[in-house]
Formats: C-alpha cells, structure tokens, sequence
C-alpha cells in the first residue's frame, strides 16, 4: 500500500526532484517505507511506499525495460498471481514477484483493457514517455483514493489532496455549491472533493492526459442487473456464499507481512475473522474499538467471535477525550466533511495496530451494501410497496422495521404511518429511496447561506446514468449507496484514511467483485428482505457465537456532538468562535451560531441525529479551512527515506 | 402562545425578527420538514392537549408560526 502523487505540463524543470519530494512527503504516512520517484522534462511521479509484497524488489516507480512507461502505483491487485501466468503465457519476462510490475506489464500487453481484469483496490499513474500521455485510474469501488486539480498550465495529481499544499502558488478553496451537495447527500459525490478546481476520478474510471486534454473513461460501470445464475435452493445458496467469500479472503491473505483483522462486534467481520482463521490455519490478531456508553458498546460481541476463534484480541477503548483530542489530526487525514464521529476511534485504532506490528487488516465493509443489510433498504421496500398493501400488512411490516414499534402509542403510530404516506411516492426525481434519509442532508445544508438546492449535483448524477431507470427501487438504493456513503465516508473517512494514516492497509473482501455479482442474484430471491443478510447469516451460524448470528444490524457509531461537549478541547472555542466562523464566508453565522449554542449547551439526549451530524459538519468544516485553507495547525512528520531517485531530464 | 415560538425557534434553530417574520412559510424556506412537523404536532398536542388527526398531522397544513397560532387558538375555542 502506498502514497502516489505527481506532475505533468510543468514549467521548468528546476527544482522538480525536490516539488516531488515535497509532496511525497506530505502522504508519506501512507507509504512510511521509504519515497520514490521519477522526473523527465516538465513531469514527475512518485511514491511513498508500504511494503507489503515482493519487500525487496519492489521498489516504485517502476519502469518497464524501454524506459518508455513509468508507473507509481498504490494498492494491492489481489489476483496478481492469475495475471501474470497469463502474462507469462504471452512471453511477458518478470523481474520481481510484485503485483506492481503485474501491473506494468499488464498496461504493456492490454493498454486500458486490463483494467476491468484487475481484482483489486488500487490507483496508479502511469506516464508514458513516448507519447507525453499521462494515465490515471482508480479500482471500480472507490478503495483508493486520487484527486487531480489544474494549475496554471500544470496538472496535478495525488492520493491526498495534502500534496498539493507543497505545490507552490496552490491554494485551497472551499467551495461552496459543492459542500452543500455534501452536506445534503451526506458525503462527497464520486468526483467532488469539496475544494474549488480538484476533483477526484470517480471509482472504475480512468484518466488520459496528454497537452492541456484531460478525457475520463469508464471502464467498470456498477451493473447490478449483472447478477450469477442463482442456485435453485436455499442450501445451495448458502454453499455458495461460503464459497464465495472463502475465495475472497484467500485471494486478500496474499501477502508478505502478517494479516490482522479489525472486529466490529457485527456479523460481517466476524465472518472475515472466522474465514481468515480457517485458511490460514491460525488465528489472526484482531483488534476493535470499545466506548463506555452501553448504547455504542460491541465490547460482548467482539469478545466473543475472539474466544470463539481463539484470536490475540486488542481491544482500544475510547473515551469522548479521545475523541475530541484526535479529531483534528483525523480530519486532517480525512480532507472532506464527516456526518459523524466514528471516523476518529478508527484513526486511532489504526495507531495500534501499527504498533502492534500489523500492518495489513482485513474487515467486513462491503457486506451491508452487497447483501442488503442497511434498515434503508427495507425502508425502500416498504415505502415502494406502500399504496398496495392494507393496514395491517403496513403495520406489520412496520413492526419489522422498528421492532420497539410496540411501545408505542397510538398517536406515534399515526404519525408514523403518515409519514410514510407522505413519503410513498418519488418527489425527488431518481432519489426515492433516499428521501427520508436526506431531510437530515436538507437541514444540514442549511449551513451553507444562499445554497439553494443542495441536491442539484445528486440528480445531475442519477440523470447521467438512464441505465437506473431499469434497476428496482431498492437496487436504485444500493447504487446510491454504493456511490455516496460507501466511497464517500465508509472505505475513504472511516476507511483507507484512518487506516493509512498510520500505515495500515485495509482490505474488503465483501467487495469482490464475484461477492457483488452473487449476491445481486440472490437478494429477495428467498426471502422478502427483512430480515437483513439472512441467507448470510445463515451460511455461517454453525462457525460463530449465537450472540453474533442473531444480533441485528447495530450502526457503528461514536460519541458525536456529546463527545465535544463533554470535553470542551481548547479548539473548540477558538474554532467556533463569531470571529473565526466569520472567515469562512459561505457560512450562514446565524444558524451555524445556534447550532452550536445548543449542541455544547443542551443534554446530549436533547440533540438530535440530524443536529449531531450537523454540528459534525461544522466542525469539520473549520477544521478543514484552517488547516487546508489558513495552512495553520498542519500536523508534520518527518519524510519518509527516499529510496529510489530517477532522473530522465534532458534524456530522450 | 409564546411557547410555540419558543420551541419552533428552539428545534428549528431560527430567530423570529424582521428578517424572519412570523408568518414565514416554514418548509418553503427549508426550515421545517415532515418529521419536524410531526414533533411540531406531537408538541402542541401535549402542550395544549387538543388532537390532530392523522391528516392534519401530515398534511403540512400549519405552515408558519401565525397560522399555527391560529389553528390552536380556533382549536381551544371549538373545545370550549
């Protein structure tokens, strides 16, 4: 795993080694091993690496025997070893047992159709000598993250947009339409990285630049109509999850350095955890976060698929000072706005890890998407078939969605059952299952003075893919999903930025792409969906605690606003102050002033979701100005050791 | 009555002034949505313990803080 950034279309050839360097070593926390790079006239790429396969040989960038290609590559391709027997079969020579020169010599044989083969979450720049053609591409789900930005006649590019802080004459800009989009669709839309002028190359596309032309090809469209023949019954259904995600393990147990598993005290990584022990012979070390509030705790859980499996458990138990203190650094690592919290306890717990000596986990992110295991989902079922079923049908399903429904009292569910009425049929075009889970996006774009409509970028988005139109309306939901909370927060926020902020890598193997085509054949072919990832559930209750088999989906998540109130970090104040939230212009002062009158002021029980995410947003977002905007309070480490140094100027 | 000002400005984080008069269209200007005029209801419910019927409390029918002043008020009155 690694760092990459990079050039291209630059003035003058003086000082670029060092403008390498430089923005090599701000993301060297994501390749600690050691930097490298490679510069020609008036372009340069490199790495900041993480050693995981083929340690020695593998040093990056990596060029091909001509000299013409240079590649800088970050990820793992987990079938490396299938790609390059087929290589071998067509002649191709190798010099290392890296899944980087697999790569080298798979764009040598395939160009751009190697990319829909490639198994795996990675991002590469390839530069191409010959042609003064620079390609940038990105894994189909969105794993590893590249952001790219013009400047002046130069374009830039980068793993994290904190590389460009080292480019000189680069400024960041928060932009304004595009954090209301954020705001309202919770995170960041598969191109926008909240910052005027830098986008990111969406998930599954990839990038040519040759001049001042920048063209954006898709190469893995997300297809869940293209579903595997499902099996004819329940049993053969259950053989096939096991197998599947046998195979997905084993393929993402390919590796040089130890293997360690991150526990959530949920099914799915338990699943991971109990796969990893089977083919690997041996327990893996795992690790988790605990909280002292009962109502986010999964200590129990986790502890038992630990004594189950017999793994070396490490669990971190933080506390809301833990969060507050970390939160700055960790937003900082992040680069975009978070709805919540949670983000902060993985970043520390990536800390651990590392110095547990671990620097490859694995855990269960994918699952929910694949198999449906999101309360949205059934939320879309219901609300889908809504007009055709009775009263009864309509309680009762309600029932299953909200199991305390019970407790309450007539009126509530008259107020529920009306709201659901209200949101029965589609008001925003595209976004139908959604709907409820945007009102909390509309008020916090409320931020934002003047933002008009801050869905505009969402329904540009789904208008662009007419292909949606012949998906079901809960497909339509796992789409939105797996374009928005998934990239957007879960595998980037939460994701490979807490994790390689530290240097760990983090793999998923829910999101091969066999899991995804398996389970978009068997989803509501058995069952009518409420009873979230049953037949998953099921594939594995004879191997894990009962505890685990049976508990329903617990949402992840931290001590948000309380945690801030209850610690009052020094920041706070000085953040949030009518001065310094005046520097950020685009803020509507007057809500943003309640706000946060209430969220420090109030009893946490009296803050609600869509207050706590938006006070999240807030403080990210000042968070963000400051050390992006302002460049104060920006975290240093020392560089990397640079490790490999090419010089290509002046040569032809 | 200064009580629904109160909680309207209190859960919906406005401030009634000149610039945001009282009879403001609440969801027009993206301030109220429908769980918020749910709680709205379940508030005035409680509060001056009259009932709202499942239409009423989903209509969106009390859009700003005068009409909503006045339902009540035509309320207490019809019950006497």
């Amino acid at each position: 795993m690694c760092g990459i950034a990079g050039l291209v279309g630059w003035d003058s050839g003086d000082g670029l080694p060092e403008l390498a360097l430089t923005m090599l070593g701000r993301i060297g926390h994501r390749g600690p091993d050691g930097l490298g790079y490679v510069v020609g006239d008036g372009w340069a790429l490199g790495t900041a690496r993480l050693a995981i396969l083929d340690v020695a040989a593998g040093t990056q960038p990596m060029g091909d025997d001509s000299g013409r290609f240079w590649l800088a590559y970050n990820g793992e391709i987990y079938n490396y070893r299938e790609l390059r027997t087929e290589l071998e079969a067509r002649g191709a020579v190798f010099h290392t047992h890296c899944d980087t020169e697999v790569l080298l010599q798979a764009w040598l044989a395939w160009g751009a159709a190697c990319l829909p083969r490639l198994n795996g979450g990675f991002a590469f720049a390839l530069y191409d000598r010959r042609e003064d053609r620079l390609v940038l591409a990105r894994d189909r789900f969105g794993k590893r993250p590249l952001f790219y930005a013009r400047h002046g006649k130069a374009l830039l590019f980068a793993s994290e947009m904190k590389a460009f802080l080292a480019v000189p004459g680069f400024a960041f800009r928060q932009d304004p339409a595009q954090i209301a989009s954020i705001l309202g669709s919770w995170t960041p839309l598969p191109d926008q990285s909240g910052f005027v002028g830098i986008e990111q190359l969406p998930m599954g596309e990839w990038l040519e630049v040759t001049g001042a032309t920048a063209t954006r090809h898709t190469y893995a469209p997300l297809d869940l109509l293209d579903a595997a023949p499902p099996p004819a019954t329940e049993g053969e259904a259950r053989d096939a999850i096991r197998q599947h995600l046998a195979d997905a393990v084993r393929l993402r147990l390919r590796s040089d350095v130890e293997v360690g598993v991150y526990l959530s005290g949920g099914i799915d990584s338990a699943i991971v955890a109990a796969l990893t022990t089977d083919i690997s012979g041996r327990p893996p070390a795992t690790f988790s976060v605990t909280f002292d509030d009962p109502g986010l705790d999964e200590s129990a859980e986790q502890q038992a698929v630990a004594a189950a499996l017999g793994t070396r458990h490490t669990p971190l138990r933080i506390r809301a000072a833990d969060i507050a203190e970390a939160c700055p650094e960790a937003v900082y690592h992040a680069e975009v706005p978070a709805f919540r919290s949670a983000f902060v306890p993985m970043f520390l717990l990536s800390r651990a890890t590392r110095d547990a000596g671990i620097k490859v986990i694995l855990s269960g992110e994918g699952a929910d998407e694949a198999f449906l295991g999101y309360d949205l989902f059934k939320e879309t079922l219901l609300r889908a078939d809504w007009a055709s079923m009775d009263e009864d049908t309509r309680r009762q399903r309600l029932g299953r969605l909200y199991p305390h429904l019970g407790h309450y009292g007539p009126q509530d569910i008259a107020a529920l059952t009306g709201l659901y009425q209200q949101f029965a049929t589609e008001s925003m075009p595209g976004l139908f299952s959604h709907e409820i889970k945007f009102q909390n996006g509309r008020f916090s774009a409320r931020l934002v003075k003047g933002a008009g409509d801050p869905f505009t970028a969402i329904t540009a988005l789904i208008a662009a893919h007419p292909e949606l139109s012949g998906l079901s309306p809960v497909q339509r939901a796992q789409w939105l999903e797996y374009k928005t909370l998934l990239p957007g927060y879960l595998l980037s926020t939460q994701g490979d930025r807490a994790a390689l902020a530290h240097g760990v890598e983090n793999r998923c193997p829910f999101l091969d792409p066999a899991i995804l085509r398996l389970a978009a054949g068997l989803n509501l072919r058995f069952d009518d969906g409420f009873e979230e990832k049953r037949l998953l559930r099921q594939a594995f209750a004879d191997c894990l605690p009962e505890v685990v088999v049976n508990k329903r989906k617990f949402p992840y998540r931290a001590p948000d606003s309380a945690a801030f109130a209850a610690a009052r970090p020094d920041y706070l104040e000085a953040l949030l102050s009518e001065g310094e939230l005046a520097k950020l212009e685009y803020l509507d002062a007057g809500f943003a002033k309640r706000l946060t009158a209430k969220v420090l002021t109030r009893p946490a029980a009296e803050i609600s979701t869509k207050e706590n995410q938006t006070f999240l947003f807030l403080l990210s977002l000042a968070l963000l100005h400051r050390t992006f905007v302002a460049r104060q309070g920006i975290p240093e480490r020392p560089a990397p050791p640079v490790v490999r140094a090419v010089d290509l100027r002046g040569r032809t | 009555m200064d009580k629904i000002r109160a909680f309207i400005e209190e859960q919906f984080l406005v401030e009634f002034d000149d610039d945001f008069p009282e009879d403001t269209n609440l969801f027009k200007e993206g301030v109220m949505d429908s769980f918020g005029y749910v709680q709205l209801c379940r508030f005035l419910e409680r509060e001056f313990a009259i009932t709202f019927s499942e239409a009423e409390m989903t209509g969106n029918v009390l859009v700003s803080l005068s009409q909503i002043r006045d339902t009540v008020a035509a309320k207490l009155a019809a019950a006497g």
